[in-house]
Formats: structure tokens, C-alpha cells, sequence
């Protein structure tokens, strides 16, 4: 469970990325994060994954307070999480499947063990004849498919995407958002960002609307698709 | 530590340098030529060390006596003096000896001692010194008990090559830490660079791997080993270097006065001293990265 108590984030001298927001998210939910640019949800979920803190309010995470977290424990947390971002973060000069078993590997799982899941996820994926391709040969799909397969690798309960389909074609994007909606009944948390309102007619899950770093409204998807 | 993190942190090394190789290589050369600069000195401190002490063997305090000083009394003091604790030896040379010797060193030129009286030069008493007595300061110490002597009229030891040796051993230490330790700066300075080169080309890889949840520890010590290694590396290059110097120059430079000073006469470093290079090529390389991850790695 993701529970958030009037988190606010300022950033010098006086720029706030998100205010006072407060919101409760249930074990195995999907939710959309959406608004136009500059609502503030790329800054949420930086603040949810704990590459920011925030300048007040409380982030609890499985029980756990995650706002004043760092080292060590920093690093346990984001090893719990899978993380997916819209530039697919992925190492240029080393193949799909080392990229996948990157995240594997800094849990301390065998050479072997990495491996071999990093291979059966890229497998699940359509992406079993491309594992030794380095990803500046893969379309913006496979790229992403990549960066979701490394984000599951450790089977984590729960997935933050940051416009995960924002730099794929509208095809690409239903399959990256049908492939979030498979993990999602595998029993994972998921929340995904998107300025993308098309999705929310085709997908079931809550909708956190935001605006100008505040939270606008909290919807389920049919609801706010057929909002004006 | 786990061996997948020990295969993850090779591989990471391995990768970054394969990456940089010719960064790497450059970084390696300059750290041999600083260590080959202090491991020169360390030679050359090792030889004149090894000279000295063969010098110094052969040291020896003249007490010249007075003129009314007979065989007996003499004798006396010869004894004294044998009894004092930094003397080997002691021998008494009389004034015919003193003359004897004298001619006889002159060899085939001795005719121009025609006609001179054979009581011209003083006996003495000639003091071979044990080892642990042939500092200069020791020397002194016995130079004015001799003089102090009843019967002594002068006392003579090698005062002004002492005082040389000492200063030039002074010199060649002062040298070695002085132009050592600016060298060592510069190859510390370098190595940083070179890790800080190396952190900014995987600054990507970095930011994903703190995303996925590596350790601090695991992130870092791939940049710290390759400083090591880079330190590593320069020491064997050096001492490579310093071998082949070494051989070429007691090779082509001194064998042609091969009969003043003998080529097996000349040593190269000695396992405590090669040890010390690699240690210092190490902590140097070592210290560098260390100060570079803390200050781009934060």
C-alpha cells in the first residue's frame, strides 16, 4: 500500500512541483497519474522512487516511511520497486539481455540466475531473437520493451512508469499500456504517468487528475475518459 | 562479498577499461615514469650506499707522534689505544717504517729520495676503526682523544671526504622525496582525471544503476579498482624500465672503465625496494580514484 500525507515538493527559491498531496493507493491497483505538462507528475513519482525528497508531508511505501531514506536502505527500496521511464534508460554499449540482468545483478543473484530470467522475460516479451542486439539497434517498441522487462526482472511488487509510451507511435503505445495492463493482473501495483487520455477508455483503473502540482480529482477510468 | 558482485565488479572494470583503453594506457606510462624517476633515486641511493660503506672500510685515523717519543713509550700507547672500543686495530709505524713505506709507494720514481735523511717523516700509530665507528662523528670523537695524547703532535682522518659523502648522501635523499614527492603529486593529480574521465563517460550507466538499487559500494568500486590498477600497472612498467636502464647503462657506460670499477659492483633494487615501488604505484593509484569517486561520485 502507497500512502501519501500532504506531500508537498518546492524547489528554490519559490517553484512548486507538487503541494499538499494526499492520496492512498491499495495493493495490487492500477492507477493513472494524469494532467497536462507541468501538472507535476513526473515529479510524484520521482518522489514515490525517492530520487527526491519532499520539503514536507510523509511517503509511506508497504508500511515503510521512505522519506528520509538514503543509503543503503535507499538502495533496498529501489530494488523493490521496477521503474519504467519515457527515454527507456537503457546502457548503450551493452546488450538487451545485460541491460535486463543489470537490475538482477546489483541484488546479488547468481551471473547465471540473472541471466536466465533476464532471457525468459525478453522471451515473454517478443523479444527472444534480440537479446544480444545493443539497444541503439532496437525500434523505440523494443527499447521499451527492454526497459519494462529490466523494471520486472526482480519481480517487484510494485511498477512507477513515467510517460512510458510518450516517445512511441500511438500502435506502439496501446501494445507498452496492454503489456502494463498484463503485469497489472499478474497481481502488481502499478502506476503508470501518461498526458495521454486515450488509454483511460480502454483500460480499467483509477485516475489521479492533477493540475499545476495539485491533485484535481481522483476518478476510475471510465469516469474521467468521458470528462470534458 | 558475494561472487556475483565480485563478477559484476570485473565486469564493470574490464568494460571501462576496454572503454578507455588509451586513457588508461597514457595514465599507467606517466605513473611508471614518476615511480621510474623515485626508483632511480632508490638505485642510485643503493649503490653510493654500497660504495660508501666499501670506502669507509678502508678509513683510518693517523696519530703522528712527537719527535722524542721512544720505542716503549710508544708501545705504551699503541696498547692504550687498542683498548679503546671503536678500534680494530692499531699498529705502530716507526719513523724508519714510515720511510720504508713511503719509498716504497713512490716505486720506480723512490730515486728522488736521494740523499734525504730516513728520519725525516714522524712514526705513528695507524688506526683501522670497527665498522660501527667510521660515521663521521665517531671519527671526530677519536680524532680528539688522539690529540689529547701525551706524545701525539698531530692527528689526521679524512675530515673533508666524511663531511662530502654525508652531504652528498644528504643530497641524493633530499632529491629523491623532493622530486619524488612533485612527481608523485602529478601522478596522483592525473590518475584523479583519469578516473573522473572515466566516471563522466558512464555517468548514464551511474544514474541507472542508483534507479535499479545498486550499493553504493557496488557503483563505486569499479572506478577505485581501475585507479589500482592503473597504479599496478605503472609500477611493473617502471620497474620494467628501471631493469632495462639499468642494464644498458652498467652495460655501455661503465663496462669501458671496467678496470676502475667493476660492473658486478653495481646492484639493482633489492625485494624490499621493488616492493616499496609497488606499493607506492598502488597507493597512489589507489588514493587518486578514491579522491575522484568521492568528490564526481556523490
Amino acid at each position: 500500500m502507497i500512502q501519501l500525507h500532504k506531500v508537498s515538493r518546492v524547489y528554490p527559491p519559490d517553484y512548486t512541483g507538487v503541494k499538499e498531496i494526499t492520496f492512498q493507493v491499495e495493493d495490487g491497483e492500477f492507477l493513472f497519474l494524469c494532467g497536462p505538462s507541468g501538472a507535476g507528475k513526473t515529479t510524484l513519482l520521482r518522489l514515490l522512487f525517492r530520487a527526491e525528497q519532499p520539503t514536507e508531508g510523509q511517503i509511506v511505501v508497504s508500511g515503510r516511511n521512505i522519506t528520509r531514506l538514503k543509503g543503503q536502505a535507499l538502495a533496498a527500496f529501489r530494488r523493490s520497486l521496477g521503474l519504467v521511464f519515457q527515454d527507456f534508460k537503457l546502457i548503450p554499449r551493452i546488450s538487451a539481455l545485460e541491460n535486463v540482468a543489470l537490475a538482477a545483478d546489483v541484488t546479488g543473484v547468481s551471473w547465471r540466475e540473472g541471466r536466465r530470467k533476464a532471457f525468459r522475460l525478453l522471451a515473454e516479451l517478443g523479444l527472444k531473437d534480440k537479446y544480444a542486439v545493443l539497444p541503439p539497434a532496437l525500434s523505440g517498441g523494443e527499447q521499451q520493451r527492454v526497459a519494462i522487462a529490466r523494471a520486472l526482472v526482480n519481480d517487484p511488487e510494485l511498477v512507477l512508469a513515467d510517460e512510458p509510451t510518450g516517445n512511441l507511435d500511438p500502435e506502439l503505445a496501446e501494445e507498452t499500456m496492454r503489456l502494463f495492463a498484463r503485469i497489472h493482473r499478474q497481481g502488481t501495483t502499478v502506476l503508470v504517468a501518461t498526458h495521454d487520455h486515450r488509454f483511460l477508455r480502454s483500460f480499467d483503473g483509477r485516475v489521479l487528475m492533477m493540475r499545476q502540482g495539485r491533485l484535481a480529482g481522483i476518478h476510475d477510468t471510465v469516469r474521467a475518459a468521458s470528462a470534458p | 562479498m558475494r561472487s556475483a558482485y565480485v563478477l559484476f565488479v570485473a565486469g564493470r572494470v574490464a568494460g571501462s577499461l576496454r572503454e578507455l583503453i588509451w586513457t588508461h594506457l597514457l595514465t599507467a606510462g606517466i605513473m611508471a615514469m614518476t615511480l621510474s624517476v623515485f626508483g632511480g633515486f632508490l638505485i642510485i641511493q643503493a649503490n653510493v650506499g654500497r660504495l660508501v660503506k666499501g670506502w669507509s672500510e678502508e678509513v683510518q685515523v693517523f696519530a703522528y707522534l712527537k719527535d722524542g717519543v721512544d720505542a716503549a713509550a710508544a708501545e705504551a700507547m699503541r696498547a692504550r689505544v687498542a683498548s679503546y672500543p671503536e678500534v680494530r686495530a692499531v699498529s705502530y709505524v716507526s719513523k724508519e717504517g714510515a720511510w720504508d713505506a713511503f719509498k716504497q709507494s713512490l716505486g720506480s720514481q723512490s730515486g728522488i729520495l736521494e740523499g734525504l735523511k730516513t728520519d725525516t717523516l714522524p712514526a705513528s700509530l695507524d688506526v683501522e676503526l670497527r665498522s660501527a665507528y667510521r660515521s663521521r662523528d665517531a671519527v671526530m670523537s677519536l680524532a680528539r682523544r688522539l690529540t689529547a695524547l701525551d706524545g701525539v703532535q698531530d692527528v689526521e682522518y679524512p675530515e673533508t671526504w666524511l663531511e662530502k659523502v654525508r652531504l652528498l648522501m644528504a643530497g641524493i635523499e633530499w632529491l629523491k622525496w623532493a622530486l619524488g614527492g612533485f612527481l608523485f603529486l602529478v601522478a596522483f593529480l592525473i590518475v584523479g582525471s583519469t578516473i573522473k574521465l572515466a566516471i563522466v563517460a558512464r555517468q548514464d550507466e551511474i544514474e541507472i544503476m542508483q534507479l535499479v538499487g545498486a550499493a553504493d559500494g557496488l557503483i563505486k568500486a569499479p572506478f577505485v579498482i581501475e585507479g589500482m590498477i592503473q597504479g599496478l600497472a605503472g609500477a611493473a612498467l617502471a620497474l620494467g624500465l628501471l631493469r632495462a636502464s639499468f642494464s644498458l647503462l652498467t652495460a655501455e657506460l661503465v663496462a669501458p672503465f671496467g678496470s676502475l670499477v667493476a660492473v658486478e659492483e653495481f646492484v639493482f633494487l633489492d625485494a624490499p625496494r621493488c616492493v616499496l615501488l609497488v606499493a607506492m604505484g598502488w597507493l597512489l593509484g589507489t588514493a587518486g580514484s578514491m579522491l575522484s569517486v568521492k568528490r564526481f561520485l556523490a
